[in-house]
């Protein structure tokens, strides 16, 4: 009944207008179309992802070898499965030319294929040649397709020669597009495509050499891929082969969207808690409004509930409104842009209207426009009858009802709840929960300090304009401190977005250069290692040079168990690794526990581990790993942990094995050469046309296509921090707006008095900058300690307070701050004394 | 012997505001007999609107005790006191506090669907008629002059028959001519359906046309209850 009768009320009041909730329904509309555009862009790419797996992949399942071709019984076993198999080999190496100023040379990723490939999808060239004639004979000599960038790196127009290793090449094509890019991961050069008959000339796949395999099967529709995979790995457990199929075709891209995506929904919804401070103020200016109306309903007899529902009823429909707004405006958003989005990526993007994305900004939305329009909600309860005859003298509960406070606790306990399972993630979502709800709390007792501080300088400065402006700051009722925090909010978000910005665009950058070296050269063999160094150590230009013996194997088991069971999803376990053998401790290292082994020790396999590595994965002195190393299981004990900074870009191997161990086994070497930058050019063409099979890659080279890939992810995380800011500067206008009719009439009343405008003016000005200022310190400290939180926890990086974006955010804030309330304030002092003075009777 | 309608037993107020706490009302002790007609004069901040607002239950007095048709209003909470105001009280106030967003009718239907009843529009409509406005029924409080707006309240205030009605300067914000007609209807009706009128006011014509006269200064009862002025 009460129900009934409140819903009635509720509409009535809503003929009013929505004058007073055009800035709830921007921030929730807001809040909600950023949650609902990210999510929908991810699903799409998941989407595009699962749907184009086989494309992507190459074939509905593939087996990966590293540094060598599959056996024979493995081969057999592949093709007994397949209804057809493609060979594929992958690696880096260098291209050569003789330019008109001598010879030139560029890394790139080189693809061998046979005349399966490929099995699904197809490579387009530049003059729709078909790839296997592109490939084939081109007057006694191979052909190759490559990517315009390094044809145009090396001068190289179709019909063109070049070489890689021993081999010539004619360049019969450019390469536009090949299908299964995305699932080759990221590649150190722009890629060129062979066939593997051309490459046995070349000298660049022989033993040692740093190269994978991958073989593409293509398999009845019946097949079933989970048991195919379970088959596959316990076939081949010992053997290093690391299988993949359809369903998840693109894994790195697959992980990496989805690490992004959660990061920058999590970032939508500190957005969406800045949008809630605005939420409700503006619930709080409204039910302001209302008191009149409240206490007339209360003399007529209304009990607390029906009031209370009234409101409530009144804004959720509004909330409702807002949020429906928000899922429409975040589903339309992908659509319009879904163009231009398939355009910057690298797999294709399936876009549509998805109901998880709608579901989950619905639930992020609905549960937070309850717990921040729940607490001015409760207030309603304690407006008495007698407000009508006399202002409020009475001093204001400082917290809700208990039942309310504990909902509230509900509410958002049931937030974080959705939000970790939205997005599979308790340690993120937890620490972003503690970010905000620990921003509010210090944004909280700054709006409580300042109007101390204010209340006692406004009783100490005599300036005038000064007291003004401090004794309109320590009053509790003009709606400074849910300023402070809406803005400090926003504000803190912004600072923390900018920190790792920043830090992710500055980290390589800047602290890599000062120790890095020019070049790593790999697949430096045996027999020229000695050559190699003689050649480099006469080079007066040469500051320093390191080099070591190299292969590649990967950790299958620790202690006898799975090594995934042991180190879940670490980045050591992760594929393949590069490991080295040294019988003495190598010259700049530190141990940190245990010793290291006799420089002709021959007994049973010792590791050496890096120490911060180990301690991650849990390992200790005396555990076996077991190691599959070109097929074969070596299983070594911990001898000793120690340091490696791959900060410097130096040579650091996770693992080190005593030489007796693996010295066998085919491998090659690696160098890392030290020079000024601008004698590289020079050294890389003496040693390039030396040893032709070597690749070279340029450290100044790998540093600028990393950064272009953190810019990459910077950028996306700015542009989810641009909802932010928009929220945020709508808060600040909302407070602006509800804060007008009180400037007017103390403008009015100051004019009376004989204040000049001037002054009025600078009164006005003077309290928004010190509103400003007081939300952008304490911003300034959440926001540096967020971004050093998220660098040092999410992206395991050094931190480094970017002072230009800190402070440039925070001069932002205030002066934005300053905008608003000018900008009503000008609007206050332009009316008539008498006019506002009229209508306030 | 007569039972009192209202009887308050040395009633106290006081308030606590950022300036501290302010005295109000001192032990006021009085009674108001059924049918009755009682104005409350005194100069500005005597505490006579007080004292209305806790006769109708919109006050808690800080000590004291006050009755009303025999229920103890100071032993109610909140929501007890709504629901007593619903059945047994109607409020006219200076500002006649009309609900903006509701037109006429729905400000005088409002009470009646408070307290369930399946005619309030007809009801309302009927007790429009009687103040006079049945040309202006679904117009917004906006749309009205002061003295229709009154109307409203006064149709607002008796339209659910109350034992009391309270009102706080009624004709405060009005011309002379348009307050004359609006305590004329004041007066009719509340006699006409019974109730007990008690009203706070400065225009002494207007305390004249009551049965009592009560002053107040300082929160004090100047003039003993039990005086008559009329």
């Amino acid at each position: 009944m009460s129900w009934k009768i409140s819903a009635k009320f509720a509409r009535r009041e809503l003929r009013g207008g929505i004058t007073g909730f055009r800035i709830l329904l921007a921030c929730l509309t807001l809040g909600v179309a950023a949650i609902t555009a990210v999510s929908t862009i991810k699903i799409a790419i998941e989407t595009g992802l699962t749907e184009q797996g086989a494309t992507l992949l190459g074939g509905q399942a593939e087996a990966e070898f590293t540094y060598r071709f599959a056996t024979a019984e493995e081969r057999d076993w592949l093709v007994g499965n397949a209804l057809a198999i493609s060979e594929v080999t992958d690696f880096r190496s260098m291209a050569h030319v003789q330019g008109p100023d001598g010879p030139e040379q560029a890394l790139t990723q080189v693809k061998s294929v046979d005349d399966a490939y490929p099995l699904t999808g197809s490579v387009t060239l530049s003059n729709d040649v078909a790839l296997k004639v592109a490939l084939g004979d081109q007057d006694g000599t191979p052909g190759a397709v490559m990517q315009r960038v390094l044809a145009e790196r090396l001068g190289l127009d179709v019909g063109d020669r070049f070489r890689l290793g021993q081999q010539d090449f004619v360049l019969s094509a450019l390469l536009k597009a090949e299908p299964d890019r995305a699932s080759d991961g990221y590649g150190m050069g722009p890629r060129t495509l062979v066939h593997t008959n051309a490459l046995k000339a070349a000298g660049l796949l022989s033993p040692g050499t740093v190269f994978s395999t991958k073989y593409r099967l293509l398999l009845a529709p019946d097949k079933d891929l989970e048991q195919l995979k379970t088959a596959a790995e316990d076939r081949f457990s010992n053997s290093g082969m690391r299988w993949r199929d359809a369903r998840n075709g693109a894994p790195g891209i697959a992980r990496f969207i989805d690490r992004l995506g959660v990061f920058l929904v999590l970032v939508g919804l500190a957005g969406l808690a800045v949008g809630g401070v605005g939420v409700s103020a503006a619930v709080k200016t409204y039910l302001d409004s209302k008191i009149s109306v409240i206490a007339t309903l209360r003399t007529l007899g209304a009990t607390r509930a029906i009031i209370f529902q009234t409101y409530f009823l009144q804004i959720g429909a509004l909330s409702g409104v807002g949020i429906a707004l928000g899922l429409l405006l975040g589903s339309a958003i992908p659509l319009a842009l879904a163009p231009w989005i398939n355009a910057q990526l690298p797999i294709p993007a399936s876009f549509t209207i998805y109901a998880k994305p709608l579901f989950e900004a619905a639930v992020y939305g609905f549960l937070t426009a309850l717990i921040f329009t729940l607490w001015p909600l409760a207030r309603v309860e304690d407006i008495r009858a007698a407000t009508l005859f006399r202002d409020q003298i009475c001093r204001h509960k400082t917290l809700p009802a208990l039942r309310y406070l504990m909902a509230i606790g509900g509410l958002l306990t049931a937030l974080l709840a959705s939000a970790v399972w939205f997005n599979d993630t308790i340690k993120l979502t937890l620490w972003m929960a503690a970010g905000i709800i620990g921003a509010l709390f210090a944004l909280a007792v700054a709006a409580f300090v300042m109007q101390r501080t204010a209340r006692l300088a406004s009783r100490a400065v005599r300036q005038p304009v000064w007291r003004w402006a401090l004794a309109a700051l320590s009053n509790p009722s003009n709606g400074s401190a849910s300023v402070v925090m809406s803005l400090g909010l926003g504000l803190s978000v912004l600072a923390a977005v900018g920190q790792i910005d920043g830090n992710l665009r500055g980290a390589i950058a800047r602290d890599l250069p000062k120790v890095a070296p020019s070049y790593f050269f790999v697949d430096i063999q045996k027999d020229q290692i000695s050559d190699f160094v003689a050649r480099v150590s006469i080079n007066p230009q040469v500051t320093r040079m390191d080099t070591a013996p190299m292969l590649r194997g990967i950790i299958t088991q620790i202690n006898g168990v799975d090594a995934n069971e042991v180190a879940g999803d670490h980045w050591v376990i992760r594929g393949d690794r590069g490991l080295t053998f040294a019988a003495t401790l190598p010259e700049r290292t530190t141990l940190t526990a245990g010793t290291w082994w006799e420089a002709d020790y021959s007994g049973p396999p010792l590791l050496s581990f890096a120490a911060e590595e180990a301690a991650e994965i849990g390992l200790e002195l005396g555990d076996k790993v077991t190691l599959n190393i070109l097929g074969r299981n070596i299983t070594a004990e911990i001898k000793n942990f120690r340091e490696v900074d791959f900060s410097n870009a130096g040579i650091g191997f996770v693992m080190t094995l005593n030489p007796a161990a693996i010295s066998g086994a085919p491998h090659s070497f690696i160098s890392t050469l030290y020079a000024a930058e601008t004698a590289e050019a020079g050294i890389l063409r003496d040693l390039a046309s030396r040893f032709p099979n070597i690749t070279a890659i340029r450290v100044r080279d790998a540093i600028a296509e990393v950064s272009k890939l953190l810019g990459a992810i910077a950028s996306a995380t700015s542009y989810g921090a641009a909802t932010t800011i928009l929220t945020g500067f709508l808060v600040l206008i909302g407070a602006a707006a509800a804060g007008e009719r009180a400037r007017s009439y103390e403008a009015a009343v100051l004019k009376t008095i004989g204040a000049t405008r001037r002054q009025i003016l600078l009164s006005f000005a003077l309290r928004s900058a010190l509103l400003g200022a007081a939300a952008g310190i304490v911003a300034l400290a959440v926001g540096i300690l967020g971004g050093w939180a998220v660098n040092h926890f999410v992206m395991e990086a050094k931190f480094a307070v970017v002072w230009p974006s800190a402070l440039a955010i925070i001069f932002g804030g205030l002066l934005a701050n300053l905008l608003a309330g000018l900008g009503f304030a000008l609007k206050s002092l332009a009316s008539r004394p008498a006019q506002t003075l009229r209508s306030r009777d | 012997m007569t039972v009192p309608v209202v009887s308050a037993e040395l009633l106290s107020l006081s308030l606590t505001g950022n300036a501290g706490k302010i005295d109000i009302l001192h032990d006021i002790t009085l009674d108001v007999l059924p049918g009755e007609t009682l104005a409350l004069v005194g100069p500005s901040g005597s505490g006579k609107s007080s004292l209305l607002m806790l006769m109708g239950g919109l006050e808690r007095a800080s000590s004291g005790r006050i009755n009303a048709l025999g229920h103890d209003l100071s032993a109610m909470s909140e929501d007890q006191l709504a629901r007593f105001r619903r059945q047994h009280m109607g409020v006219v106030f200076q500002s006649f506090h009309l609900i903006p967003n509701m037109t006429a009718l729905e400000n005088v239907a409002t009470p009646l669907e408070l307290a369930g009843d399946k005619q309030a529009f007809q009801r309302a409509r009927h007790e429009l008629e009687v103040v006079g406005l049945s040309h202006r029924m679904g117009h917004y409080p906006s749309e009205l002059s002061g003295g229709e707006q009154q109307r409203v309240a006064l149709a607002r205030a008796l339209v659910t028959r109350p034992d009391i009605l309270l009102a706080d300067e009624p004709t405060g914000n009005l011309d002379g001519a348009t307050g004359a007609a609006i305590v004329d209807l004041l007066f009719n009706l509340s006699a006409k359906h019974g109730a007990t009128l008690i009203l706070v006011t400065h225009a002494t014509e207007l305390a004249e046309r009551c049965d009592r006269t009560i002053h107040l200064r300082d929160g004090r009862l100047e003039t003993q209850p039990s005086e008559t002025a009329a």
